[in-house]
């Protein structure tokens, strides 16, 4: 078991669609948003608020994509080689699951750092590692949704779909744009959405504040509600 | 086990690893449930086309699949008797058909297991590949573990089983040393060509348990083909062309189980 997440990490550390996707990409719309657009008549401070939703968005599609794995994985048949290996099946899982959180770090600690260097954001010390574990603590959710694509759809459908929600999801959340420019109707819906509750667990980290009690129970309703999904997607595709 | 392709082979295979569940009756594999033994990392199993991880490179599955159980052959090993030491640095995206089937073959061994269980294991392989995968099951053997394959060669069943189990159309039509089973289906197959053929006088040949004649060209299908050559040489000065085969399985099946050729 041990051997197949030490296989597992080193396939996510090293894969180019990490990289670019979920490191380059978010951190190319951070420099975009705060170097070449520049929206003006915000209340706060933009370079601080984006690089925290560019951060949020990119752990995100790492958290989604363990889904986007699976599905592969599931419908080239490498499943049914592991099925025969002493494996079991939530060894897969976990290596899965740990590999993933590995595997988002990266897009998080670039775009952090590109905040810091290039946007010019100035925090407390403390806050830079709190900030990482509160984006980090705040896709849980995703990983959970993530695992029941995987369980649901087969090949690059899944992966296709995935792409869809995440765009979807993002949007929503404010992390592409602040909900604060949404029409207020989209708003409440948005302050609802698992990824701007993600977001938010960082933007009140920029204040030195501490995550809001609807923040935790909103996220922990949706982690809750895509595991059930994904347990029982889980337990349909054996 | 030895049969026709949609014989039951792999389903049964799959039954016999827990793969799928068996609609009655119950499996057991070293006196415990197959997903148990394969637990207990008693079982090393190559399936047909079983899916491979694309971007790892070959040492590195090895070595992962290895560690999953508790006495495993050293990495390097596993691969010298799967015949992919040369491919141990190479992405499994970048391999052969053949070169991925060996990969195979090194993941069922990886845990050096007391029971190898091979579904087709010489699919896509060429004839060296074959021979050195088959003389390490036979050494396998020789060192006291047990191998169970699956195929639709004869031959295979013929050189390397001490017993086979014969499935058509999902039963069991016999099971037994290979001898016996040799001499229901009717060991080989004469060909040659004679214009104006006579099918009595064929058929009263000594071993003759078939006759096909198809314009000039004639098979036979024989139980004895010294006997039968013999008289066939000795009787016939018409014929062309001489030529024996091993018996087909599949149309040796089709003439077991009484369809058209």
């Amino acid at each position: 078991m041990r051997s197949y997440l030490k296989l597992e990490l080193l396939r996510s550390m090293r894969s180019p669609a990490n990289l670019i996707l979920l490191t380059g990409f978010p951190l190319a719309l951070y420099l975009l948003s705060t170097k070449v657009l520049q929206p003006k008549g915000l209340t706060f401070d933009f370079e601080a608020s984006h690089m925290v939703s560019m951060a949020t968005y990119g752990a995100m599609g790492g958290a989604l994509f363990i889904g986007g794995a699976i599905a592969l994985e599931r419908t080239n048949g490498w499943l049914r080689q592991l099925a025969v290996t002493p494996l079991p099946a939530h060894g897969y899982l976990t290596a899965k699951l740990v590999s993933g959180a590995v595997g988002v770090l990266p897009s998080i600690v670039v775009v952090l750092i590109a905040g810091a260097t290039l946007g010019g954001v100035r925090l407390p010390a403390a806050t830079w590692p709190a900030l990482a574990v509160l984006i980090w603590v705040g896709v849980i959710p995703f990983a959970m949704l993530g695992i029941a694509f995987g369980y649901s759809m087969r090949g690059q459908s899944a992966s296709l779909a995935m792409m869809g929600v995440y765009f979807l999801l993002s949007v929503l959340g404010g992390l592409w744009l602040p909900v604060e420019l949404m029409p207020s109707g989209m708003r409440t819906l948005a302050e609802y959405s698992p990824a701007f509750q993600a977001g938010s667990l960082g933007w009140r980290a920029l204040a030195g504040q501490w995550p809001t009690g609807t923040s935790l129970l909103v996220l922990a309703g949706w982690t809750l509600l895509f595991a059930a999904l994904a347990a029982w997607r889980y337990r349909r595709a054996l | 086990m030895l049969g026709p392709n949609g014989a039951g082979k792999s389903t049964m295979l799959s039954i016999a690893l827990g793969l799928r569940a068996a609609d009655t009756g119950t499996t057991k594999v070293f006196g415990s449930s197959p997903v148990e033994a394969l637990k207990a990392g008693h079982v090393g199993v190559l399936l047909q086309e079983a899916g491979l991880l694309e971007d790892v490179r070959v040492s590195e599955l090895v070595e992962a699949v290895a560690g999953m159980y508790a006495k495993p052959l050293p990495a390097v090993q596993t691969m010298r008797a799967a015949g992919v030491e040369q491919l141990a640095g190479k992405r499994i995206g970048q391999l052969s058909g053949g070169q991925r089937q060996r990969v195979r073959f090194a993941l069922a061994l990886a845990g050096d297991p007391k029971l190898l269980v091979l579904d087709e294991p010489t699919v896509g392989l060429d004839v060296d590949s074959r021979r050195s995968l088959w003389q390490h099951v036979r050494e396998r053997v020789e060192a006291g573990s047990t191998v169970v394959f699956a195929t639709h060669y004869l031959t295979e069943a013929d050189d390397y089983a001490d017993r086979v189990v014969l499935l058509s159309e999902g039963r069991i039509v016999a099971d037994g040393p290979v001898e016996q089973i040799k001499a229901l289906v009717g060991g080989l197959e004469v060909r040659f060509t004679w214009k104006d053929a006579d099918p009595g006088r064929l058929e009263s040949l000594p071993g003759v348990r078939q006759v096909h004649i198809d314009g000039p060209a004639v098979t036979l299908r024989t139980n004895d083909s010294d006997a039968t050559l013999r008289a066939l040489f000795l009787d016939l000065h018409e014929i062309k062309d001489v030529r024996t085969t091993a018996t087909d399985l599949e149309s040796a099946f089709v003439s077991l189980t009484g369809g058209n050729d």
